[in-house]
């Protein structure tokens, strides 16, 4: 989730009191922002992914503000029409389709403006944008450029000088060589033309989403900014349009309309005016308020709770609020989330702890009990528990256990060979635990109750776990003998009748090696001593026996049932 | 007068009588049969209680150095060269016979020093014939016996053993022995004068039975001795914290859930509204499934409302995400992020008979992730959930204290969140006595309606929350890399203290 900084004077001057940061700890987290650390300049905060809103100083600032009631209610933003142009082209249509554009007037540019654009921008083009896939944003000196401006495509072959680039480069070699190309070049991978923003003399503003070019740069000494916004849905576009355009009006600024021509219909026709900062409505009933909240609260009191959050409400009956929701606000889509922002603006923790009483019937699941027995029995025995992961590579699943490798499940983007896939048996897991504790004390009895994943066509996501049991001993003495005593006792005391027949498992010694039975035939598992080749495989010493056991074929046995 | 008397030692007491009443400790040893450690501990035993006296003597033994072996069997060198030089009138050094050049420079240097001869021009020559010396006649009586006691030589040639060893002929050693004899009390027990109390170490079943436990003397132990390490079995102290959340669920009357390791999209991400372009799906962060690659959905009108649910909102109220769903991405498996999919699960099979319903779950789930001090790749989470037609944020908060108290945290507070799947949503911190530091837990919230509208048929307020078990264990055993947990470190499973939650 994104981090952003804020400087603690720019903050203090956006909200117009000298605060305190140890203030700002104790308020800021409540508002719902992680505050993730400060220093004597300013702080850090996490905004979660649902309010792109406050990626800023000047939209933090705005939120705090309504927050411990300083301004209240939707903020009035005056957009003025502009004069300026913007002609689209039929040919964006399969590249990027939407565009919106805004003028803002008179930025009272300083250090902190200047690092607060380009950092609105880097946030929302992370979290929001989608690595710039849903959206991007390109903000340009105005002064710099001669509207109309045109939104075309161009050939890869076109040249244009690209931001912090010396010289004039074809979109062919941006792509290959300049840093944002190589990062965002696979936006546009597949396309024979690029999207290009130029002004009325031919001058290129921006390939969205890659670059800008360098002749609109903005620095220290613009006064008028000129932004476009594009994407692959007209919602997107204008939202974060709208999140940058308000957050300069924050500062202060003036905001123009840009009128655009579009050859195809967007969601508001082919003739459209951006910023639109006008509030969406939406209707609260008052009851959903007190379910969610589980009390009444007076429809004055939720409108001002509202406020605070910066919506503006009013009473269309007894039961029913109309809300108007700022432009900015884009994570509001049911009544459940401005039900959400009352209960944030009434204090968290003000709300009255209770639990209700009625009466539901707890307990484990079967198989968590039946895992419990044999737990139990097993430490009886004298075996100590261990707890390892089901992912696993082929190497230690198979190979080192001398075993052809079998189905498995395996990972389509592991990060590590150490996992890459999931464990289809237990045994080999036991091993390696053996292996990191060859400089502790012998003898060692270890044994795990846990899940495998194996492959099923009958199941619905084609595999399946399988909850096991497996155990090793090893030391200067471990034999068969001594592995054939703890099966036989532990399947006596599950009172399960069995008998153990000869077979061929190639990580037991041959002659050595045993699978248990049911009487009616059925395997349930196998016992043997290791064979030395796997032991030296594990860089092991000593003579380890062990046995691996299916236990929902035990529980099935027992009358338990199948497993969800 | 009485005398205690342990097993065995009238035995090497009756063994003494028959050496005539005084015995060194070997000869001992060879008439018990017993090892060299138990003759010597019992005598030095029955020396305290005055039965027998335990006199410790030194001896020194001598015995040839190689090069003394050498001389023993040729003659010293000096000898051999004024052998020679007797022979013939004088002789060159360079003409000596048997004797080896390292051996020149010795047999000269005594040779002078003895006066037996002089050395002129490189010749020698021989001052008169001389007898057998004290050193010759220790060196022939030493390699006769192979090893003797200084005590044994005669008195005239002690003195020359310090020669001999000067010269690295010889080596001396010193060996204790003990001398051990009876004592006038220890003639009385053997007589029988003196009446005996049999004391005994150990208690046997023949002691039981036949009731001499009655006559003997059990003997006192050092009961502070440190003990011996006993090779255990025991539950992995991981577990003793889940089995404890367990019951800490199971006490408050939830119900435990199961569900797949092994999911699809469908149940793990779309069921619980969360966008199909949404970062947590994204490769960096997920484990997807190769083999096997696709699963299979539920039936087709269920996920016709979860596609109309995420593209418009269907009838829950919502505008939705305003995306184009699509079926083959729900399709695809992978290794379940959250146990909140078995959540959904259980959801999706509830009946509206069994409400009000509360179920948990603990289970193992997948993050893609570099395993590194602070992140495993599969970490354990429990989460349980409230299905209750009249549960509110009152609720939430009232479980929520409750379950962390009883898990063992007195306080918890609360901020607001962000999870795409409940509204509103908590982050729970709670208080942590032994640091006194609030520390983040948990999650919480009410699931939104986009979520349970098409899982249940109707809004019904579903309570959620959830924790990541392995936080607690890391706090418990002040642990600072969490990657300890999954070592298995037996030395660490055997000793680590039980929980006490």
């Amino acid at each position: 989730m994104p981090v952003i900084r804020v400087g603690l004077e720019d903050f203090r001057r956006l909200v117009g009191l000298r605060l305190s940061l140890s203030r700002l700890r104790e308020e800021i987290p409540m508002m719902g922002l992680g505050w993730e650390r400060d220093d004597p300049e300013g702080f850090e905060v996490e905004v979660f992914p649902n309010r792109p809103d406050m990626l800023s100083p000047e939209g933090l600032a705005r939120a705090y503000k309504g927050f411990i009631g300083l301004e209240r209610g939707v903020p009035d933003y005056v957009v003025k029409r502009g004069f300026y142009e913007a002609y689209v082209d039929a040919a964006v249509k399969s590249v990027r389709p939407y565009i919106a554009f805004a003028t803002i007037k008179n930025v009272p540019m300083d250090e902190e403006v200047f690092k607060s654009i380009i950092q609105i921008q880097e946030k929302l083009h992370i979290s929001y944008c989608r690595n710039r896939r849903k959206g991007s944003i390109g903000v340009h000196d105005l002064d710099k450029l001669k509207p109309p401006v045109r939104y075309t495509v161009k050939p890869l072959n076109f040249r244009f000088r690209p931001l912090d680039s010396e010289e004039e480069m074809s979109i062919r070699e941006i792509l290959r060589r300049h840093p944002k190309g190589v990062e965002y070049g696979h936006l546009l991978s597949g396309f024979k033309y690029c999207p290009i923003l130029e002004d009325s003399q031919g001058m290129v503003l921006s390939m969205p989403p890659v670059i800008n070019s360098e002749y609109t740069r903005v620095t220290l000494e613009t006064k008028n900014l000129f932004i476009d916004c594009t994407g692959l849905d007209w919602k997107t576009v204008n939202s974060i349009l709208n999140i940058i355009a308000t957050s300069l009006a924050e500062r202060g600024c003036q905001i123009y309309t840009v009128k655009i021509h579009y050859p195809y219909d967007t969601p508001v026709g082919k003739e459209v005016e951006t910023p639109d900062l006008a509030p969406s409505e939406m209707k609260l009933p008052l009851s959903l308020v007190d379910k969610v909240f589980g009390e009444h609260l007076d429809a004055e009191e939720v409108v001002k709770l509202l406020a605070k959050m910066r919506f503006d409400a009013v009473k269309l009956s007894e039961r029913e609020l109309l809300v108007k929701v700022p432009a900015y606000r884009v994570d509001i889509m049911h009544p459940v989330d401005l039900v959400e922002d009352v209960i944030i603006a009434y204090g968290y923790n003000r709300i009255e702890p209770e639990i209700p009483q009625f009466a539901t019937i707890g307990g484990e699941s079967l198989l968590e009990r039946f895992s419990s027995k044999v737990r139990s029995i097993m430490v009886g025995l004298g075996y100590q528990e261990v707890m390892t992961e089901v992912l696993t590579n082929p190497r230690d699943l198979f190979v080192k256990m001398r075993v052809k490798a079998g189905p498995v499940v395996e990972l389509e983007n592991p990060k590590t060979v150490e996992y890459t896939v999931c464990r289809s048996w237990l045994l080999p897991s036991l091993m390696k635990v053996l292996a990191r504790n060859r400089h502790r004390e012998y003898p060692q009895r270890i044994f795990e109750v846990d899940d495998v994943v194996i492959l099923d066509e009958n199941s619905e996501t084609g595999g399946r776990s399988l909850r096991k049991l497996a155990a090793v001993s090893i030391h200067s003495e471990a034999d068969y003998a001594e592995v054939k005593a703890v099966v036989d006792t532990f399947l006596e005391i599950l009172a399960v009748e069995h008998r153990v027949e000869p077979g061929i498992h190639p990580s037991f010694i041959e002659g050595r090696t045993g699978f248990i039975k049911t009487l009616k035939g059925e395997t349930i598992g196998f016992l043997g001593e290791i064979h030395p080749e796997v032991l030296i495989n594990f860089g092991l010493e000593n003579p380890t026996v062990g046995f691996e056991i299916d236990l929902e074929a035990v529980m099935r046995l027992k009358g338990f049932g199948r497993r969800p | 007068m009485k005398v205690r008397l342990l097993e065995g030692e009238m035995q090497l007491l009756k063994a003494l009588e028959k050496l005539n009443g005084e015995a060194y400790d070997e000869r001992l040893v060879s008439e018990t049969g017993w090892p060299s450690d138990k003759v010597t501990t019992m005598a030095l035993n029955m020396s305290e209680r005055g039965i027998v006296k335990v006199s410790v003597e030194e001896e020194v033994w001598i015995w040839l150095t190689d090069e003394g072996l050498r001389y023993a069997r040729m003659g010293l060198p000096e000898r051999r060269i004024l052998e020679q030089a007797m022979a013939k009138g004088g002789v060159e050094i360079s003409k000596l016979e048997r004797v080896e050049d390292w051996e020149k420079p010795i047999g000269l240097a005594w040779l002078r020093r003895k006066g037996w001869g002089v050395i002129r021009g490189g010749r020698v020559e021989a001052a008169g014939e001389f007898p057998k010396g004290a050193d010759e006649k220790l060196i022939e009586l030493i390699a006769s016996k192979g090893k003797v006691r200084l005590t044994e030589l005669p008195e005239e040639l002690r003195k020359t053993v310090k020669t001999l060893r000067s010269r690295r002929l010889v080596e001396t050693g010193k060996v204790t022995r003990r001398l051990i004899s009876l004592t006038e009390l220890g003639w009385g027990v053997l007589r029988g004068d003196v009446e005996v109390l049999e004391e005994v170490s150990r208690l046997t079943r023949d002691l039981i039975v036949s009731g001499r436990w009655r006559s003997v003397v059990l003997k006192k132990y050092d009961v502070s001795l440190p003990s011996y390490r006993i090779p255990i079995g025991r539950l992995h102290f991981w577990r003793d914290i889940l089995n404890h959340i367990r019951r800490v669920w199971v006490e408050m009357g939830f119900k435990e859930m199961e569900g797949p390791i092994l999911e699809t999209c469908f149940w793990d991400y779309d069921a619980l509204y969360v966008p199909q372009d949404h970062p947590a799906r994204d490769l960096q962060d997920t484990f997807y499934v190769k083999t096997p690659g696709r699963g299979r959905l539920p039936s087709p009108e269920f996920v016709d409302k979860i596609r109309q649910t995420h593209e418009d909102g269907w009838t829950t109220g919502s505008i939705g995400w305003g995306y184009k769903w699509d079926v083959e991405e729900a399709k695809r498996t992978l290794l379940r992020t959250h146990t909140t999919a078995v959540s959904v699960r259980t959801l999706a099979a509830l009946k509206e008979a069994e409400l009000p319903a509360k179920f948990f779950s603990v289970g193992r789930v997948f993050r893609n992730e570099k395993p590194d001090r602070t992140h495993l790749c599969e970490f354990y989470q429990t989460e349980g959930i409230v299905v209750d037609e009249n549960a509110n944020m009152k609720h939430l908060v009232g479980y929520l204290k409750e379950f962390f108290k009883r898990l063992g945290f007195p306080e918890a507070r609360f901020r607001p969140a962000y999870f795409p799947y409940t509204e509103p949503s908590l982050e729970v911190e709670v208080y942590h006595p032994p640091t006194g530091r609030w520390i983040e837990l948990g999650g919480a919230g009410i699931f939104r309606p986009e979520v349970v509208k098409p899982l249940l048929g109707r809004d019904i307020p579903v309570l959620a929350w959830g924790l990541g078990p392995e936080r607690m264990v890391m706090l418990n055993y002040g642990l600072k890399d969490i990657r300890e947990l999954v070592m298995n470190d037996l030395e660490m499973l055997r000793r680590a203290p039980v929980w006490m939650g």
